[in-house]
């Protein structure tokens, strides 16, 4: 049989259903692939549904330092997570404004990552939070930053037979995370929006932004958060702000014109930024 | 289209047996074959709250939920929500604050609500305003509904 739905119990055999099915796609939460069933964009004809796996669920501490977010770990998980402090709270802020409550008791990690959307919350945040995102495949487990992941729009590495298995962020250092998210109303996908961490890390204070929702995947300049890191005045982050503009590659749609959503990137980083400062009481 | 995919689940505490496309969602297995027609279609797409139900106790909008995945789970719709004090406190002050009018989105509304106060049980009119911003209502203006729920919560925990 090569249609229905299939609940594979580890992620081995989600791997092996998908070889055999090629067609097959994977079900997590449904938020967005019900939802494309439902506008009959997707017509699967077999589903593997990764519910029952339990290596999948649910945050776990790593013993070198850092964590494990499954890929069936729910947005309402992450966005109570108290372990994600300091740099790490980036996480929960951005997790807390996905779609609305019931919506963040369905979707997951691994989905909304494998998925791509440009406008969701979660891939700025994770490529701030310098996270890399766990791939399985038949031939095993490999890593890659969130910053690589990402592609392309709706498109990452992820290859034909293998899946997300879990989303890995480094430990958390003193600090703050903070996202921004600028959207029409409550719940919808970011016109824009503005992910960055400012850790304390000796003496120096190093800042890394990601912008979401201007282009095909999040935007990140080292130059930028060279400028960023330290203590810089309001001219470096303007500059800042002019350099992840200039990287930006926005779309005109129904959530604003892609001059627009250049005009929000610094001004939004600024406004980021100052709140990260004030929070880590690095004002100088 | 695939074959039929044989389906045990409980609703509203019975048990229910279904044979259900791969793609059929648990809104319109509850509309459609079972005629529980309190939880609504109206965007179809988990934007609107319309079709808010619980699975296992868990807020879920039942136009995202595939039937065939809801095997050995326990789903409750505003049918099966009635003798619930939370949901009859929320009723009653919906009525006295006038927090509905066409009442298409009323079943979800409460669903919600009743999610919210399990969290919060005595929320500001923000912390209302972002648990309850899943669930649109285009006659009230929200301000009733806030209303209501924030009354419910005074009564359910006074």
């Amino acid at each position: 049989m090569n249609a229905g739905l299939f609940r594979p119990a580890s992620v081995e055999e989600a791997l092996a259903l998908l070889v055999r099915l090629p067609d097959a796609r994977i079900l997590s939460g449904g938020a967005s692939l019900v939802a494309m069933i439902n506008a009959r964009i997707a017509e699967p004809e077999a589903l593997v549904s990764l519910a029952g796996i339990r290596e999948l669920q649910g945050v776990a501490e790593l013993p070198a330092g850092g964590f494990r977010i499954g890929a069936m770990t729910r947005h309402r998980e992450v966005a109570a997570e108290a372990r994600f402090t300091g740099t790490l709270q980036v996480l929960p802020q951005a997790a807390s404004v996905i779609a609305n409550a019931t919506v963040r008791n369905m979707g997951t990690m691994g989905g909304a990552v494998a998925h791509a959307d440009p406008g969701l919350d979660y891939p700025p945040a994770l490529v701030a939070a310098d996270a890399r995102v766990e791939i399985a495949s038949k031939a095993g487990r490999r890593q890659v930053p969130a910053g690589q992941f990402f592609v392309d729009w709706y498109t990452t590495l992820l290859k034909a037979g293998e899946l997300v298995s879990a989303v890995h962020l480094p430990a958390a250092r003193p600090g703050v995370g903070v996202y921004h998210k600028f959207a029409r109303v409550a719940g919808d996908y970011a016109t824009a929006s503005v992910a960055l961490t400012m850790a304390r890390v000796g003496e120096g204070i190093v800042t890394r932004a990601a912008i979401g929702g201007c282009g095909p995947i999040p935007i990140l300049v080292d130059e930028a958060n060279r400028l960023l890191s330290g203590r810089p005045g309001s001219g470096e982050v303007r500059r800042a702000g002019e350099l992840l503009q200039a990287a930006a590659d926005p779309i005109d749609d129904v959530r604003g014109s892609a001059e627009y959503r250049r005009m929000l990137i610094p001004r939004m980083l600024a406004r980021a930024f100052a709140e990260a400062r004030a929070a880590a009481g690095t004002q100088t | 289209m695939s074959d039929a995919l044989h389906v045990q689940l409980e609703v509203n505490g019975s048990a229910v047996t279904l044979d259900v496309a791969l793609t059929e969602t648990l809104l319109t297995s509850l509309r459609d074959r079972l005629q529980l027609t309190g939880a609504k279609r109206g965007c179809n797409q988990g934007v609107c709250g319309a079709c808010t139900v619980t699975i296992d106790g868990v807020p879920v909008r039942a136009c995202l939920s595939l039937t065939a995945a809801c095997e050995g789970q326990a789903v409750q719709t505003i049918e099966g929500a009635g003798g619930d004090p939370a949901i009859a406190a929320l009723q009653q002050a919906f009525i006295e604050e006038g927090g509905l009018q066409c009442g298409f989105c009323t079943p979800g509304q409460l669903i919600a609500a009743r999610a919210l106060l399990e969290q919060n049980a005595r929320p500001t009119i923000e912390q209302v305003q972002e648990g309850m911003s899943g669930n649109l209502c285009r006659c009230t203006g929200y301000h009733k509904i806030i209303d209501a729920i924030r009354k419910a919560a005074q009564r359910l925990h006074p």
